[in-house]
């Protein structure tokens, strides 16, 4: 392939690709399964294993797909669907747990322990703190875990061993 | 202060352990359902007899056992002899009654399974999809809700209804009258 072959052929090939890109329609969600989706991701099929309605493939999950998707046809509210599957099936049926009664427990554990857990770190780092400076000489050569007491039987072994 | 964490840390895994303990004891077929004391959603659905539609509404006054139902369901079949027993006491009753809600299902698949089980002689609703299940809360098949003559859901059984329910259960809501 001589180099005037090779460059006819990179010519049409850029050129396909730029024809390509010129023809590609971009595809818009259509705004009722846009809203669908969102209130499917927010729901739990409730036969299966932490999956949403709308990751499931369950029959019950593809019927409850169904349902939300007559009631966003209807013109009912996201609460207003959310409600629906509340009453039937409980909080259980949302994949976030409500912030109400017990939940709290859920909601506000993590912090609470993330506080417990900063308030223990910070004592221990002050007492770590402290015992380092303990443990400082100070000006005449003694920390304060040394006593006088300590310090004079350090000079009787000095004076009884011949250095 | 050494102390008081060892107490606290304790305190914590005492805590899990019994929380855990009571989670061990629960049964997990028992599902609460947020519908007791709720009024029942009203159902019209076509009848496998062919002869019109079947309400719920039909049986106002009366207190009813829905039992939600396919042909599909092999537990179905465990629990199909004790319903035709209890349709054939509710026959001799005037306050009680069985509508059967035949959910994702074919007629033909219901027609199949009364040939080779039995017809319990009740009225059954066709469900192709389970729009009414889902209205009903209903997880899985079986399950059974007994409704008041109020139209008020005050029972839901999940799985088969089992020999001495209708005596055990549901007689003492039903002679304890309405609430």
């Amino acid at each position: 392939m001589n180099l005037w072959t090779f460059r006819t052929l990179f010519f049409f090939l850029a050129l396909s690709l730029s024809m390509t890109n010129g023809l590609a329609v971009e595809r818009q969600e259509d705004p009722t399964e846009a809203k669908v989706r969102h209130i499917a991701q927010g729901l739990r099929c409730a036969v299966c294993q932490n999956q949403s309605v709308y990751e499931s493939n369950s029959d019950l999950a593809k019927d409850m797909l169904e349902v939300i998707r007559d009631q966003v046809k209807a013109g009912v509210e996201e609460s207003k669907i959310r409600d629906y599957f509340y009453r039937r099936y409980g909080d259980y049926i949302y994949m976030e747990p409500i912030k109400s009664g017990s939940n709290w427990v859920l909601w506000a554990g993590p912090f609470f322990g993330l506080l417990l857990g900063g308030w223990a770190l910070t004592r221990r780092i002050r007492s770590w703190q402290s015992t380092t400076e303990a443990m400082k000489p100070s000006v005449d050569g003694l920390n304060s875990t040394e006593t006088a007491a300590m310090q004079e039987r350090i000079r009787k072994e000095l004076e009884r061993v011949d250095v | 202060m050494k102390s008081l964490w060892k107490v606290v840390l304790l305190a914590g895994i005492t805590g899990i352990l019994i929380l855990f303990a009571l989670g061990l004891g629960k049964d997990p077929r028992n599902i609460p359902s947020p519908l007791i004391g709720q009024p029942a959603s009203p159902f019209t659905a076509k009848s496998l007899d062919g002869k019109g539609d079947v309400s719920l509404s039909d049986y106002r006054g009366k207190w009813v056992l829905v039992n939600f139902w396919g042909s599909w369901c092999v537990s179905c079949i465990a629990e199909h002899p004790y319903l035709i027993e209890l349709a054939s006491k509710a026959r001799m009753r005037s306050d009680f009654a069985l509508v059967g809600v035949d959910f994702r299902d074919t007629e033909a698949g219901a027609r199949n399974f009364f040939a080779r089980h039995g017809d319990p002689g009740y009225r059954q609703a066709l469900s192709p999809d389970q729009k009414i299940a889902i209205d009903w809360g209903v997880y899985g098949a079986p399950e059974s809700f007994l409704v008041d003559p109020n139209g008020i859901v005050r029972l839901k059984h999940t799985g088969p209804l089992y020999p001495g329910w209708f005596e055990t259960v549901a007689l003492r809501l039903m002679v304890g009258g309405q609430k």
